[in-house]
């Protein structure tokens, strides 16, 4: 039998066995961060989406800036 | 339903919107107005909020100002290409209750995957993952209807090949409903990537000849919301 992480990584693969609620918590610590971070709650625009009009407004992130941040500048 | 409901079944690990199906109803609608009204939720694009609307198919998109939930999206459906009415999707729904009491009422997975079968590119590895997360879940100790689920809606050819090995008689006997099947019996693995890549290609194909003349209509109010300035 084909196990999980052979076909898609182990990453993947220990998302796939959680439980909905044990991804539940994960994906709101995920939120957190990322809000913290300044991420935008717009969805990314998708042209494909039937929906998609290039007019709907946007709003602005407070520094006027894009959502994202640098965080941490140093060496690796 | 929606990029939540990814999350929920495991092909998904973050999604910023909200995406609900809802019953239309007058009196369901006058519930979320209310709901909506606590959230100060605001209409951001065509289509109004009007029954009429949600039942030939559009969505409602909403952005809320309400200080904890403030920039947050969400979307509202009634009705999706290819997937049965609401008070079937409710029959069927997955209820999950966290710690907290809270109650989550998720669309079922099959139904999940048939509304998931657009147009979008980003939609269909999503309906890869949601497939393959139920199927490592279960595989051990399948239901039928579980086997019956795989065999008509997974999107991985090595696993189709696998479970076509281990269940040769359901396979052959989904054979005449899913064609590719007889590939998967075959354990010809390129002949059966095709046989997926056709298939998707006639559901977007579908979706885009669905949504043709809803998108007429978007175009439409778009034009008569810009008249009135």
């Amino acid at each position: 039998m084909i196990s999980a992480e052979q076909l898609v990584g182990e990453e993947l693969a220990h998302w796939y066995l959680l439980t909905p609620m044990e991804r539940w918590r994960e994906t709101v610590k995920l939120w957190q961060q990322y809000l913290a971070m300044g991420g935008s709650l717009d969805p990314e625009p998708d042209t494909q989406s039937p929906f998609f009009d290039p007019a709907t407004p946007s709003p602005r992130p407070v520094d006027g800036r894009s959502g994202l941040r640098i965080v941490r500048r140093g060496r690796v | 339903m929606g990029g939540q409901a990814c999350v929920l079944y495991g092909a998904a690990e973050f999604s910023r919107d909200t995406d609900l199906a809802i019953l239309a109803s007058q009196a369901n609608l006058s519930r979320l107005r209310a709901a909506f009204s606590e959230l100060e939720a605001e209409v951001i694009a065509v289509p109004p909020f009007e029954l009429n609307y949600l039942r030939k198919g559009h969505a409602v998109h909403f952005r809320c100002r309400q200080k904890e939930a403030a920039g947050m999206r969400v979307d509202v459906m009634t009705k999706m290409r290819g997937v049965d009415a609401f008070s079937r999707l409710w029959a069927r729904r997955t209820t999950l209750s966290a710690e907290d009491g809270t109650v989550y009422q998720l669309m079922s997975l099959p139904d999940l995957v048939k509304a998931k079968k657009t147009q979008r590119d980003k939609d269909w590895p999503m309906i890869r993952r949601l497939v393959e997360a139920d199927y490592f879940r279960h595989r051990e100790k399948p239901t039928r209807e579980q086997l019956r689920f795989w065999f008509l809606e997974l999107r991985t050819p090595e696993l189709l090949i696998e479970l076509s090995a281990i269940h040769p008689n359901v396979c052959r006997r989904l054979g005449k409903q899913r064609p590719l099947l007889k590939l998967a019996m075959a354990d010809a693995e390129s002949d059966l990537i095709a046989g997926l890549s056709e298939e998707e290609k006639l559901e977007r194909e579908a979706d885009r000849a669905y949504w043709a003349p809803l998108k007429a209509e978007l175009e439409e109010l778009r034009r008569a919301r810009l008249r009135k300035g």
